[in-house]
């Protein structure tokens, strides 16, 4: 049996994502964090200990370490040690450009290894001339990291981020992750309009045209390479929640079930965030909606009760027909409404569907909103 | 009958109490997540030292009004073995409290 046996809310978040610092040692250009890294000052090493024992006390799970850089922390291991003295499991994720040997060796001791769900490690090329426009500098160096983590047996994966850059790329980032690295799997994303991309978007968000070429391609490698390309968000997440759209209307259907309502990010019933300055989020995306500090703020209490996280379970009761924007569409028994982090981004409200996840703007149909 | 087997909560193993749900036991070593229902917690809670089938049995049978005494200590029995099997609970090697 899993978590997903409960019947209500958990009493405290399963699982946590925590920016650990706000170093890192590359500028990459659709950076939804940038904005935070250069306004906020990292904690130090007893802080984020004490944390984890309230972590320890309220049985969270594991949580997953982003930056920032993680690695640029030279008290990494301490924190790890920290996670794994209060019974968490943990995930890493890098852009893998200072793994070296001799740092790798550091997991062997203790439990790191046996509690160490996976290394990410961020690939957005096949080669250094499409990789290095999104992630500068830094191709030769995260590939040898990935190299890396595949001899020294460790769970790497890698995250594509799809933009402008690398949407023709497709097909050679597949071959060099899945067949000559090896990877069990990759996962995809797409570069989205927040934070540092607010100001550079026409240099690298993905054009429609681009985004349905995208899909197009990443569906047939998903099959092609037959479970190994996976997707929460972006292209190949979209192209298959349409796809179920298109197979239910073909049956002749109205709806599928837990559809119709803006229920389509589930985790303010799992999950939270914090940054590196303990500053309490729902998501690193959802960066400006702050629930609290760390070590100041019960995080049991957070969970349970601030006003804003109540709202966004809430969100998950709106029917898609109170909406103006999608009373009259005929999709509406098919959808989710899109995640509320687009929907705060492109339309100012948590409260709004996200225009950037919607099947009738895809097609064109939209009266509200043409991409 | 002589019942030495001595079990004992894993203790590296997290317990979140939910409520009527009963509790989540996880065990980080494994990634495995067993549900357990309120009896479960009980037995879990007795389980934070060393006790013998027997004794977690009486345990229970002393908070459970109405059960009979046999079936209590073969339901104990099931449970102690399941959660043995996936590494909640282990066999206590040393001396009894």
């Amino acid at each position: 049996m899993s978590e997903q046996a409960l019947s209500r809310l958990p009493s405290a978040p399963l699982e946590l994502d925590i920016a650990i610092t706000g170093r890192c040692n590359l500028q990459c250009r659709y950076c939804y964090y940038a904005d935070e890294m250069v306004g906020r000052r990292d904690l130090p090493t007893g802080r984020w200990l004490a944390f984890f024992e309230e972590l320890g006390r309220l049985a969270v799970h594991r949580v997953y370490l982003t930056g920032g850089e993680p690695f640029t922390r030279p008290d990494l291991f301490d924190l790890l040690d920290g996670l794994i003295a209060n019974r968490m499991r943990y995930a890493i994720l890098t852009n893998g450009t200072l793994l070296t040997d001799r740092l790798l060796a550091r997991f062997d001791q203790g439990r790191r290894r046996i509690r160490l769900d996976y290394i990410q490690v961020s690939i957005d090329g096949s080669r250094a001339e499409i990789h290095d426009r999104s992630r500068p500098n830094s191709f030769e160096r995260a590939i040898q990291g990935l190299r890396l983590l595949v001899e020294g047996g460790f769970k790497a994966v890698a995250r594509v981020t799809i933009n402008r850059h690398n949407v023709d790329d497709l097909e050679n980032i597949a071959h060099l992750l899945l067949d000559d690295l090896g990877l069990p799997l990759i996962s995809t994303n797409e570069a989205f309009p927040c934070s540092i991309l607010e100001r550079q978007a026409e240099e690298v968000l993905l054009t429609p045209a681009q985004r349905r070429q995208a899909m197009e391609r990443l569906v047939a490698l998903a099959a092609r390479y037959e479970g190994r390309i996976v997707a929460n968000a972006g292209p190949l997440a979209l192209a298959r929640g349409f796809q179920a759209i298109e197979e239910g209307l073909a049956a002749g259907l109205s709806g599928l079930p837990g559809r119709g309502t803006l229920s389509a990010c589930g985790c303010p019933f799992s999950k939270l965030s914090v940054h590196h300055d303990g500053t309490i989020v729902p998501c690193h995306q959802l960066a400006g909606l702050h629930l609290g500090t760390i070590g100041v703020d019960d995080l049991r209490q957070v969970w349970l009760e601030h006003p804003l996280l109540q709202a966004m379970r809430r969100r998950h009761t709106i029917p898609l027909q109170t909406l103006d924007t999608c009373r009259d569409c005929p999709y509406q028994g098919f959808c989710t409404g899109g995640d509320p982090a687009g929907a705060l981004y492109l339309t100012g409200q948590l409260n709004a569907r996200n225009p950037w996840d919607c099947y009738r703007v895809h097609r064109g149909e939209d009266p509200y909103y043409a991409l | 009958m002589h019942d030495p087997t001595l079990y004992i909560a894993n203790p590296d193993v997290s317990c979140r109490e939910e409520g009527p749900d009963g509790a989540l036991l996880f065990n980080p070593d494994t990634d495995q997540v067993a549900v357990i229902n309120p009896t479960g917690l009980l037995i879990w809670q007795v389980l934070a030292d060393p006790h013998t089938q027997s004794e977690v049995a009486a345990a229970l049978t002393e908070r459970c009004n109405n059960v009979p005494e046999g079936q209590v200590l073969q339901d104990v029995g099931e449970f102690l073995e399941q959660m043995v099997a996936r590494g909640f609970v282990g066999l206590y090697q040393g001396v009894a409290i």
